[in-house]
């Protein structure tokens, strides 16, 4: 990788490991790079330290998404979802455990895959992206048991909410949809752009960040992010931030929010932006809190920039991993 | 102030004290026997001793008279004047009358004793005298005596010096190395040797050795004048020989300027090969390996390098003439080291440093000029210098093209001597000079960096020492013969000439807002591009730096002071593309990077928004489908084009916002599958070819 592919080189996804002590991100030429973060939160952690321990190519297109379950590292790549063993990968064996693609119907251009989530109640996997449908595989049987199919343009965001078996998918068209993961069908969509407290004409319409807890949602995208109640289907608050939001997550009493900017977004859930936190790409795509491991708690983030900002506290950033 | 100091100085006072009253006591004590005697001569009547002789000398007196005596005649007139005093004073105290004839009596007496007294006292005063005179006598006499010891002694010293000069004296014949005894008794004559004489006198044997050594002395000494006498006359014999031989080189001359017409015939450059390597001889040890490889490699595989020799010969001769001078610059510059020395005491002149700068900084009088010809007619001049005192060599360049360049402006720094061979190889930029030890010759003369002198002195590029077979340790490279560097850099060489020199034909087009796609290219963009290149310029390193857009890549370590800067403007409608390109001096190798900004309904650059940095990558990593045909010179011009192709996707397939009314701007005529992509949202840059249509990466 010479210095020109690095200065272009953007982290599209992170997955932290099962046991906290990695994690895996991928990028924009299809690669995964896997870091240590033991080795890189030691004292004695130095320059080394913060360069990948593992990297390979996983996939052709930029790697959109990562997940990880129980033992499993999920990557999503140009319409194929593949598996990789956590603990072969730590032993730097790299071998897909298997690559499954969806049914898709065009053939022109292969449509990518943009977001996933487990469902853990009937364990099965939800994946959403360029062919504008949700597919639903069944990682028992490894086979696609069902499509989603509703939205208009491309599905940006997948998430799952799971006390009332529902799935949540925002979208290029500006819809928010909640199916019921049983019987695959739409139970509601809102489109977010129609109500007048969060659309930006001046930006779009599409929904790039999507995310819930219990009857709370968060979204945004072209339209401001807002934090919604489920059960009334009516915004709350509207969280005054500039540029388009591409990942948002509850943290306590907190929300936080990466997009377009070099900074880490801080907000209230009444409204307010509480802090803007500097960090090192122009850009962020990704955000990721490490809570499976109590000694490696950290707060990650990525962007346009081969550097993924690392946060031991959550008010500055501590150093950066880099590609 | 101790109660020290106090006491003594009280001691001091007491002590005084205590002795000026003993002195007084002294004094008084002295005082009182005067009295005393007084007293007594006073109360003393004198007893007359009658002296009847008739010539009377009281100095002859003297001799007669015991001084024993005379004590006791003093005593017995002291006594007996004091007896008549005392009666007399009995006989007024009993009431005798003035005058009567006792007290009378004893008056006349005493009278006498007094006589007595004065007699006395004048002899013991000529005794005195005498007793003086005698003693002065004496003294003279040991005096005398004293002087005359004196001079002995000073004799006896003296001749004990000689005695001990006289044992020390060496004799000159110590130090001459005689024939041992033996060897003396075995061939001496024996009217020299004189056994008899010798045999038990170690001094009559010296004596003869050495007469002997004489006589053997005198026999060589007429041995060398006859060798001498012979050499002279087998100098001569060598003289007259020489002036034979030289007479026929006029002669031979004339041969050989007969034979040119014969040899131009037979076309055998036989004279100028052999005039130049005649003149080889002359050269540096470095220059000549160069000239020699480079010869070699013009014979075998290059017939367009073309070598010659030019500068000062008769100087170069004189240079190479004492040979302590070209042996080994080490004793020069130990000599320097010398002169620096003593030089440094004394306040330096500015004058005296720079003839010594001068000195330091002098090539070689000869130097090589390599021409490389290229297939289109074009020549690259490369005159490489050798630096004596630097053991260091340089390379001048120069580019004579075959046709006129039409002057593009923003070219006029890829054909300039100084810039065009820089990093030939990597982070070679011959602006120091690759011997270390000059660094403590430029200290020496206050020279900073060799860079100031690049201009004068030609630069000194790694690659131009390896090819004159100079080593210094410091590159890291393990010890190459220059032939193995001959090949690689004459054919970087020419690669550099040829993109240069395509570039500045590109260049000249690109200036005129044209981009110049050849056919073997024309499949990687779409039939019809409306952007345009609004304006192509050079800007200074400087000036880029300044782009608030750059930041990435100098951050990165991407933009070094010795690669070009250009500014490409790339305009539709309203829209206007800033690019800011850096061009490495080892283009097409490495390829050129664009940082993009476009002010179009606000300003964003690369770094901000998505879809820009994504052309960027476009036309930066993507680069190896618009290298064209090898060796890739015209990956700049695709990346222009591509650059404009993008810039219309970009236009095209922004989202219209719908309460706008009226028709849009950019009216969408690419074909896409999707307009957007990804979770960044991505625009279809890439184009595919037969089909026409663009997609995403």
């Amino acid at each position: 990788m010479g210095p020109v592919e690095l200065l272009h080189m953007s982290v599209f996804s992170q997955s932290f490991s099962p046991c906290g002590r990695f994690l895996a991100a991928g990028n924009n030429y299809g690669e995964i790079a896997l870091f240590s973060l033991s080795a890189a939160l030691s004292p004695d952690a130095t320059g080394l330290s913060q360069k990948p321990v593992l990297t390979f190519t996983a996939h052709e297109g930029p790697v959109f998404s990562l997940l990880s379950t129980d033992c499993h590292l999920l990557s999503a790549g140009n319409g194929e979802v593949s598996a990789w063993s956590w603990t072969e990968l730590i032993k730097k064996n790299v071998k897909p455990l298997w690559t499954k693609r969806p049914n898709y119907k065009s053939s022109l251009e292969i449509p990518e895959i943009n977001s996933m989530t487990i469902n853990s109640r009937d364990n099965s996997l939800i994946v959403g992206g360029g062919d504008n449908n949700l597919h639903v595989l069944d990682l028992e049987h490894g086979v696609f048991k069902a499509v989603l199919q509703g939205h208009s343009d491309y599905v940006h965001c997948v998430t799952m909410r799971e006390r009332e078996a529902e799935i949540l998918s925002g979208g290029e068209d500006g819809a928010v949809r909640m199916w019921d993961s049983r019987t695959a069908q739409s139970v509601h969509c809102i489109d977010v752009y129609k109500y007048e407290s969060c659309a930006r004409p001046q930006f779009g319409k599409w929904i790039s960040c999507l995310t819930t807890d219990s009857d709370w949602m968060l979204c945004g995208g072209g339209p401001s992010l807002s934090l919604w109640h489920l059960r009334s289907l009516s915004p709350t608050s509207t969280f005054p931030l500039s540029g388009c939001q591409r990942q948002a997550a509850f943290y306590q009493d907190m929300i936080l929010a990466v997009g377009e900017g070099p900074f880490v977004s801080h907000c209230l859930l009444g409204g307010d932006v509480k802090a803007q936190i500097p960090c090192s790409p122009q850009s962020l795509n990704t955000l990721q809190l490490n809570t499976n491991s109590t000694e490696h708690r950290v707060l990650t983030v990525g962007g346009s920039s081969a550097h993924i900002d690392v946060f031991t506290n959550l008010s500055y950033r501590a150093f950066s991993l880099s590609f | 102030m101790s109660s020290d100091a106090l006491k003594k100085r009280k001691s001091k006072v007491l002590r005084s004290e205590g002795g000026t009253p003993e002195m007084k006591r002294g004094r008084g004590d002295g005082d009182q026997q005067v009295m005393d005697t007084a007293g007594r001569e006073l109360g003393q009547s004198p007893l007359f001793v009658a002296n009847d002789a008739r010539v009377y000398s009281e100095e002859v007196e003297l001799d007669s008279r015991d001084p024993e005596q005379d004590y006791l005649q003093y005593k017995e007139s002291c006594e007996s004047l004091a007896t008549l005093m005392s009666e007399i004073q009995e006989l007024k105290a009993n009431g005798a009358k003035e005058g009567c004839a006792e007290v009378e009596q004893r008056r006349m007496q005493s009278c006498i004793h007094f006589m007595n007294l004065k007699k006395l006292n004048r002899l013991a005063h000529m005794r005195l005298k005498r007793g003086r005179d005698q003693t002065h006598e004496a003294k003279q006499r040991v005096d005398v005596l004293h002087l005359q010891l004196q001079n002995l002694l000073y004799e006896v010293m003296h001749l004990q010096k000689e005695i001990s000069k006289c044992l020390e004296f060496k004799s000159k014949h110590e130090e001459i190395d005689l024939v041992s005894e033996e060897e003396f008794n075995q061939e001496a004559p024996q009217e020299i040797s004189r056994p008899h004489l010798t045999k038990n006198d170690p001094h009559q044997l010296t004596l003869a050795r050495l007469d002997w050594e004489l006589e053997q002395r005198k026999r060589l000494a007429e041995k060398y004048k006859e060798s001498q006498a012979t050499k002279e006359k087998i100098q001569k014999s060598i003289e007259v020989k020489k002036e034979h031989l030289r007479s026929l080189q006029p002669g031979l001359n004339a041969i050989m300027q007969a034979s040119l017409p014969v040899q131009e015939y037979l076309s055998m450059p036989y004279e100028q090969t052999q005039k130049q390597t005649e003149i080889a001889r002359h050269l540096p040890p470095p220059l000549y390996v160069l000239f020699v490889q480079a010869n070699a490699y013009g014979q075998a595989c290059d017939k367009n390098l073309c070598v010659s020799i030019s500068g000062d010969v008769d100087e170069a001769k004189a240079l190479s003439k004492p040979p302590e001078d070209s042996q080994d610059d080490e004793s020069d510059s130990d000599a320097e080291e010398e002169q620096e020395k003593t030089k440094r005491r004394r306040p330096t002149t500015g004058g005296q440093l720079d003839d010594k700068r001068r000195e330091m900084l002098k090539r070689h009088p000869l130097s090589l000029c390599l021409d490389l010809k290229c297939k289109d007619g074009s020549i690259l001049h490369l005159f490489f210098y050798y630096l004596m005192n630097l053991n260091i060599m340089t390379v001048k360049t120069k580019v004579s093209t075959s046709t006129d360049l039409n002057t593009a402006i923003s070219a006029g720094e890829l054909l300039k001597a100084d810039t065009l061979l820089s990093c030939l190889y990597t982070s070679d930029q011959g602006r120091e000079t690759p011997n270390p030890a000059n660094r403590y010759q430029f200290d020496k003369v206050g020279i900073i960096s060799f860079a100031d002198y690049v201009e004068e002195l030609g630069h000194p590029y790694m690659w131009v020492q390896s090819l004159g077979g100079l080593h210094f340790p410091s590159d890291a490279s393990e010890v190459s013969l220059s032939a193995s560097h001959m090949e690689s850099t004459m054919k970087l060489l020419r690669g550099r000439v040829q993109s240069r020199l395509a570039l500045h034909k590109q260049f000249a087009s690109l200036e005129h807002s044209i981009i110049p796609v050849s056919s073997e290219c024309q499949h990687l963009f779409p039939a019809k591009i409306i952007s345009r290149l609004a304006r192509w310029t050079t800007i200074t390193h400087q000036e880029y730096l300044e782009l608030p857009y750059i930041r990435h890549v100098t951050d990165a370590g991407l933009a070094k002071e010795t690669d070009l800067y250009f500014m490409a403007v790339v305009e539709r409608g309203t829209a206007r593309l800033q690019a800011a390109v850096v061009l490495s001096p080892r283009y097409p190798e490495i390829s050129p990077l664009f940082s993009l900004c476009l002010s179009w309904k606000g300003e964003r650059s690369g770094r901000t928004d998505d879809n820009l940095r994504a052309m960027e990558s476009e036309v930066n990593v993507f680069k190896n489908e618009l290298q064209g045909p090898r060796p890739g010179h015209q990956l700049l011009t695709n990346q222009i084009a591509r650059l404009c192709v993008c810039l219309d996707v970009y236009l095209e397939t922004e989202g219209q916002d719908d309460s706008v009314e009226g028709p849009r701007e950019f009216p969408r005529e690419k074909m896409c599958l999707r307009t957007v992509r990804g979770p960044n949202r991505l625009k279809p840059f890439k184009y595919n070819h037969p089909q026409g249509f663009f997609s995403h990466r």
